[in-house]
């Protein structure tokens, strides 16, 4: 999977490189315009991720130009901006999301996976992680074949776990991708701690390892070890 | 009232006065002028008649065979006072219709005996001409101001065609173009200072709005772009496995103060660009069906805080405002009441045609109720609040002219927002 990310800081630029690259994509880095507009001519992307804010040039004018040349990429916007036109336009023109900054780099792994899974398993699209089976369409997770009933934020919350295996996760991160930014961060916290204990449990009664684990202070991370 | 219906209305109302006025005072001087001959013909006639009496010793009244014309009166003496001209009326001799007469009077000894001598002449013809002559003005002059009036219309909505031209130009001014008015050259000097102030004033006005706009987005790029890389690297660095749990701890601190710090930054942010104006797309909101949706969403924090909710709907509350605003305000307010609840507190929104009224159980507030609203006033400085949240609801509601109540009971804590134009 070839992921090109467009966006003029360096630091934040090298940090979604480093992150996407552990996940097994192939991420490629530009910083202007210019080259951004060239390598998109030239390559074909799964997924595009654009700073909206480039030195030289806008950003939705590069989701206008991609769309054009390859419809099938998928492109995300990052953009400091929080403007609802912002985002009503990003959509308008073609772009499939739009992450305001300061965005956690697990949610933008776990919205290029769903983007991906989208654009490239349109049909049926199953998931697999150990014993754990994920039918996406049908929202119904089964382990070892047998179905366990999930709340919608039980499985959303599997479904973030899923699409960042073996990465320490925030509760912050967590809680913002269930919630949102609008519910208050202490409620979200002993909601999200109930939720994982339900999850556990559900996972647990059908015989299924325990793969998440918690990480002191910090959050949870789910994976072997 | 349009102007140039105002200027219209003054003319006519002039028109009508000067015009009554003229009409008399025509009238007047030409019955003036009409007299004056007729008394200049009956002093000649006088002279004709003193010198036919001088002539023959006596005045014959066959000599005058007209009727009424000269009437010869014996009088005992000359010293009764006389009228000298006097209007008076006598029957025609034929059919006894009555006809204006002008007298001129005077004493007139003939033979040591004095007479008072009347000489006559019929007005009838008089009167003819002059009513002739007054109608024929009386319709050239009403013609004459028909015409004027059409043409001070035509002319005056000439005239102030630039304006209304100037005034269509401004109406059309769209401060998100970012470009002021472009206005035409205008023959007239008014029109043309009026044009350029309208023009030098809008460019300010986009000027200044684009600036604005522009710092706004710059605050936020230049703000959330470097918090963007602390976050991305914190979340890099917590995947390592050699820290302590204290240093775990102290990342996390980190993480959480600056993803604060965000929210604070986005919120103030907000909060200035409320007051600056700058949401300008405008649609129709039921917040009635706006709230009862984020009524719904809030289900599990009800339910986890083990809320006693209510939604009751008296009908829909539907006002013109900016549709992200509209969702700010309601999410704010439901916010506030989850987050100043006590657990197994109550909750209640209320909702009609014109106010919305969200109650909510909480402990009392310690400051004075009145700074509720300001930014940063926060029950606990430590709580993980930011004590934006009424103060950008307050912030709302002046921007759209709603009034916003609060009051306290017994502990239950209750915001009312009313949009006081609705009927």
């Amino acid at each position: 999977m070839k992921i090109l990310v467009v966006e003029d800081e360096k630091g934040l630029a090298e940090s979604i490189t480093e992150y996407l690259s552990k996940e097994n994509f192939v991420v490629e880095v530009v910083h202007e315009y210019e080259i951004a507009h060239e390598k998109i001519s030239l390559y074909t992307y799964d997924c595009i991720i654009v700073d909206l804010n480039l030195p030289d040039g806008s950003g939705f004018d590069i989701v206008t130009y991609a769309k054009q040349q390859s419809a099938s990429t998928g492109i995300i916007i990052i953009s400091a901006r929080n403007a609802v036109e912002d985002k009503i336009k990003g959509l308008e023109i073609g772009s499939d999301d739009y992450l305001t900054k300061p965005f956690h780099l697990s949610e933008l792994n776990a919205r290029i996976k769903s983007l991906i899974r989208r654009r490239h398993f349109g049909g049926t699209n199953i998931m697999n992680y150990q014993e754990i089976r994920i039918n996406l369409n049908a929202r119904r997770v089964f382990v070892q074949d047998e179905e366990t009933i999930l709340s919608r934020k039980e499985y959303d919350l599997l479904m973030y776990f899923v699409s960042n295996i073996e990465v320490v996760l925030t509760k912050s991160a967590i809680a913002e991708h269930l919630y949102g930014d609008d519910i208050d961060t202490v409620d979200s916290f002993d909601m999200l701690y109930s939720h994982i204990k339900n999850l556990r449990k559900k996972l647990a009664e059908k015989g299924c390892n325990d793969y998440i684990q918690s990480i002191y202070g910090i959050g949870y991370k789910f994976g072997m070890g | 009232m349009k102007l140039l219906a105002r200027t219209n209305t003054y003319y006519i109302t002039f028109s009508i006065i000067a015009y009554v006025a003229l009409t008399g005072v025509f009238y007047v001087v030409t019955e003036f002028v009409i007299y004056e001959e007729v008394e200049a013909r009956l002093q000649v006639e006088r002279q004709d008649f003193e010198y036919y009496v001088a002539e023959q010793g006596v005045w014959e009244e066959s000599c005058y065979f007209v009727e009424n014309k000269i009437a010869l009166q014996a009088m005992p003496d000359t010293l009764a006072p006389l009228e000298v001209f006097k209007d008076t009326l006598f029957a025609n001799r034929y059919d006894e219709e009555i006809v204006p007469f002008r007298q001129y009077s005077f004493y007139k000894v003939i033979n040591e005996q004095p007479y008072k001598v009347s000489i006559r002449k019929s007005l009838i013809e008089s009167n003819t001409l002059l009513t002739f002559i007054t109608l024929t003005m009386v319709v050239l002059l009403g013609i004459g101001m028909f015409v004027l009036f059409l043409l001070q219309k035509r002319v005056s909505k000439k005239i102030w065609q630039p304006f209304y031209q100037s005034l269509s130009g401004a109406k059309s001014f769209d401060i998100r173009h970012g470009i002021g008015l472009k206005m035409p050259e205008e023959p007239i000097h008014e029109f043309q200072e009026l044009n350029q102030v309208l023009e030098k004033m809008t460019h300010k006005i986009a000027a200044d709005y684009q600036n604005l706009k522009e710092f706004t987005e710059n605050a936020a790029h230049e703000i959330q772009t470097p918090l963007a890389l602390i976050n991305s690297r914190i979340e890099e660095l917590i995947q390592g496995k050699n820290f302590t749990d204290q240093q775990m701890y102290w990342v996390e601190e980190i993480h959480t103060s600056s993803l604060r710090l965000s929210k604070l930054h986005h919120g103030l942010l907000l909060l200035s660009k409320i007051e600056n104006g700058q949401f300008y797309e405008h649609e129709l909101v039921n917040i009635t069906q706006l709230a009862k949706s984020k009524f719904h969403d809030y289900q599990e924090v009800f339910e986890y805080k083990k809320l006693d909710t209510d939604f009751i709907e008296h009908g829909n509350f539907i006002v013109e405002m900016n549709p992200a605003l509209a969702d700010i305000l309601v999410t704010n307010l439901l916010n506030n009441a989850v987050r100043h609840n006590v657990v197994r507190g109550s909750l209640q929104i209320e909702i009609s045609s014109h106010q919305l009224v969200v109650s909510n159980t909480g402990e009392s507030i310690r400051f004075a109720p009145e700074k509720l609203f300001e930014r940063f006033k926060k029950q606990h400085q430590s709580s993980a609040s930011l004590g934006l949240g009424l103060a950008i609801v307050k912030k709302i509601c002046t921007y759209y002219d709603f009034e916003i109540v609060y009051d306290v009971r017994d502990n239950l804590h209750t915001i009312s927002i009313v949009n006081s134009r609705a009927e």
